[in-house]
């Protein structure tokens, strides 16, 4: 035995014994079974003991039901394989980023995460990501049916390291009965300009007091800095380039800033909201943008029929992808990696994808998924979701000063809540926001000439 | 023989100290108009009338959270939307707590919950009565440098602790999923050691040398004269640390991974859907059923805090 080893099992001891003196004896006695039980079954039957992938997500409720019966599904399939895939739920996409990062450093992580679209970077940057592409060959996985915008955001450097699986995007939602009402067309604005010449139809004010709005701008906690991407790139400007060259102060990511600014304080059809959805719900807002992972809980919830359009455009057509994707720790067994890798082909191949879109909302990642006979049945049902599905191919990846900047969603956003809110000028705002990226940057960049040299 | 004696004393200090609470209570509410205040002044209406609106303010600002609470639980969705708001439920229904108790397995979360609560304040209580015994009673060297390192512990905030005990527990001793790993880190705070030692500080010097006339060691001392005559100030700070326990979050969501070993408060966030629209119905739903047995505990234990505070204003 060396010596490291001896201090270490010693230190380990010594704190048992220091907590064992504490009184926790009895505690420890009173440990109720379910480990417990699973340990002795595998140990009674150590020939047939099952390899088990431990899978960490963030879904509850009606999302976290659809992800059960993916992985009961599987399961069974496995079961021949002595293969399981424990399925453990953890909280929000920040929580579940949070536990993963303390459970490497605890030796505790789990082989398969959902990280969100800001999140996977800081795994990647960490380097406690498996590069996939040697998994995806030896199991088969039909890269290129991805839909290209979605898988392209998890590739860096040759290499795939995140594969999609619950993306949404934005959308455009609009209140059917309250178009009808102010005479105007059953479809979304084309343009901005369109919607701003409808916009004084849908209001009703009492006094000053704006009413009903004909929009409504989340604050920086619902993730204004996720929908307002798409509006400065069509205004021609961007948050920032790929390298991480900020682009806030270019005069086109100004004046898409300027427009924000100009429907609440200038034009007066538009409010900054707490909670758009709600808004929305109650007939307090005609049109809203939101992400299409809300289209479930509005069909449900909706006293009125919504209807749902591409984003509306500037001079281009602009919008990002979102939501969450599964990736690999590299502190997972040799042996579980290609049933790792099974397991997120599995949750993502076409059928699977119909499924998990259906019941939660999310875009199917799968381009034949989009076209199968399932999914069409399911448009003409629900055609709204086909907008969505439609509005797929012209999205885009986001761009990194949001994802890939620590914090770089909160710093963008409370810079659009002093726009939207408290009327700033976005020149003025967007130089602040421009200088903090820019430091905030600096520390990602070094660690990624770094991990890529 | 002597011991009884001590016994005897010490049951007539704490019923005395009882009755006058009761008996001053019994002024204050029956000759509240005409009583003189603490400092010899006539109380005035105008007094008075302040003294009604601050406490409508406090009882509004605690009170309407509550309520919006428990009315929300038995509202539908588009009623806890709509405005204006309604006060009253006008479709009451029980079908939120049905959603809330199926889509979280609440029954587990309540046994762990209660298991980490009962070991976790149960430690922290006897931790505390029992330190505070040694500051308060025994004389060795350093006792009051001891005490203000204790307190300087105090001041130290939870969250910075969190990584270190984190580490410790899960990767040093492995300990996460356990009970053990939950409880552990809470099991002795200072602030129960620093509330109880004053409070034995202002307890009557003479019972404790009449107990140690008739010869009581230490443990009787302490089970026998200074757990009854502290009885108040230990259920009051025993209440708080349950409270605590019940509705910790931060720590049990670190330590633990696995459905298994959540608590309640982890299920409750677990109604809250990511991207997309919260149902706030089941949230509220669970979260009433959250705190039920908590607010039971404490109307329970209401009775012995009252008892407190009057032997508190006895003394003073």
């Amino acid at each position: 035995m060396s010596r490291n080893e001896h201090r270490s099992i010693s230190r380990r001891g010594l704190l048992k014994a220091m907590s064992a003196g504490a009184g926790m004896v009895a505690l420890a006695a009173c440990a109720p079974a379910p480990a417990v039980t699973t340990e002795s079954e595998s140990a009674a039957a150590p020939a047939a003991e099952p390899l088990t992938v431990l899978l960490w997500s963030s879904y509850s409720g009606k999302n976290g039901e659809a992800e059960q019966a993916l992985v009961d599904k599987f399961n069974e399939e496995m079961a021949g394989m002595d293969l399981q895939v424990d399925y453990q739920v953890q909280g929000n996409y920040e929580e579940t980023a949070q536990k993963v990062t303390a459970a490497l450093q605890a030796q505790d992580a789990p082989d398969v995460a959902l990280l969100s679209d800001v999140w996977w970077f800081k795994f990647y940057l960490n380097q406690t990501l498996v590069p996939l592409n040697d998994l995806i060959e030896s199991q088969n996985v039909e890269v290129d049916d991805y839909h290209a915008p979605l898988i392209e955001e998890g590739y860096r450097q040759g290499v795939y390291w995140w594969i999609p699986f619950a993306r949404s995007t934005p959308l455009f939602y609009y209140n059917r009965e309250m178009f009808d009402a102010a005479g105007l067309p059953d479809r979304g604005p084309a343009t901005w300009e369109e919607f701003g010449e409808w916009a004084p139809d849908l209001v009703s004010r009492n006094g000053d007091e704006l009413e009903v709005a004909a929009f409504v701008h989340p604050d920086s906690a619902s993730y204004i800095a996720w929908l307002f991407q798409g509006v400065a790139w069509q205004y021609g400007g961007a948050y920032s380039d790929p390298d991480f060259t900020m682009r806030m102060t270019e005069e086109e990511t100004v004046a898409a800033g300027r427009f924000y600014h100009d429907t609440v304080h200038a034009y007066g059809w538009a409010r900054p909201s707490k909670s758009i959805g709600e808004d929305f719900l109650n007939g307090f807002s005609a049109a809203m943008m939101a992400s299409t992972g809300s289209m479930g809980g509005l069909r449900a919830n909706a006293e009125f029929e919504f209807g749902t359009a591409f984003l509306p455009e500037h001079d281009f057509f602009g919008c990002c992808t979102g939501g969450a994707g599964l990736g690999i720790l590299n502190t997972t067994d040799a042996d579980i990696l290609p049933y790792a890798m099974d397991y997120i082909a599995y949750v993502s191949n076409p059928e699977n994808t119909v499924f998990w879109s259906k019941s939660t909302g999310y875009m199917p990642v799968r381009k034949s998924a989009a076209t199968s006979d399932e999914m069409t049945s399911y448009y003409e049902e629900f055609p709204q979701f086909k907008t969505a599905v439609d509005q797929l191919e012209l999205t885009r990846p986001q761009d990194s000063a949001r994802v890939w900047v620590p914090n770089g969603d909160q710093i963008i956003g409370k810079g659009l809540e002093r726009v939207t809110v408290l009327g700033e000028d976005a020149a003025a705002v967007f130089a602040d926001v421009n200088e903090t990226l820019v430091n905030e940057a600096a520390p990602v960049l070094e660690t990624l000439t770094v991990v890529e040299s | 023989m002597k011991m009884e004696d001590t016994a005897k004393m010490t049951q007539q200090y704490s019923q005395s100290s009882w009755q006058n609470g009761a008996v001053r209570r019994k002024d204050g509410a029956s000759a509240a108009n005409t009583q003189v205040s603490w400092v010899g002044h006539r109380r005035s209406r105008v007094s008075d009338g302040l003294g009604y609106a601050g406490m409508a303010v406090v009882l509004l600002m605690i009170g309407l959270p509550v309520y919006w609470m428990t009315t929300g639980a038995f509202k539908f969705d588009s009623e806890i939307y709509q405005l204006p708001p309604t006060w009253w439920p006008q479709q009451p229904t029980l079908q939120n707590f049905a959603d809330a108790w199926t889509s979280v397995p609440f029954g587990n979360f309540y046994i762990n919950t209660i298991v980490t609560t009962f070991f976790g304040s149960g430690f922290e209580i006897f931790f505390g009565v029992t330190s505070a015994y040694a500051f308060v009673f025994l004389r060795f060297p350093k006792r009051d440098w001891i005490f203000l390192i204790l307190i300087a512990a105090l001041m130290i905030p939870n969250q910075v602790t969190v990584l270190p005990n984190y580490l410790t527990v899960a990767r040093e001793l492995g300990w996460s999923n356990t009970y053990q790993g939950i409880v552990l880190p809470g099991a002795s705070v200072a602030y129960g050691t620093f509330l109880l030692r004053q409070y034995y500080m202002s307890l009557p010097r003479e019972v404790f040398d009449a107990a140690k006339v008739d010869g009581a060691d230490h443990l009787r001392t302490l089970w026998s004269v200074v757990i009854p005559l502290a009885k108040p100030a230990i259920i009051s700070f025993g209440l708080l640390s349950v409270v605590s326990k019940w509705n910790d979050y931060l720590w049990p969501l670190i330590i633990t991974n696995r459905e298994e070993w959540y608590v309640l408060p982890i299920g409750i966030r677990w109604l809250m859907v990511q991207e997309g629209y919260i149902s706030w119905g089941p949230v509220m739903a669970g979260t009433v059923l959250v705190v039920l047995p908590v607010l039971i505990i404490f109307l329970y234990a209401q009775k012995y805090i009252v008892e407190g505070i009057a032997a508190g204003a006895v003394k003073g």
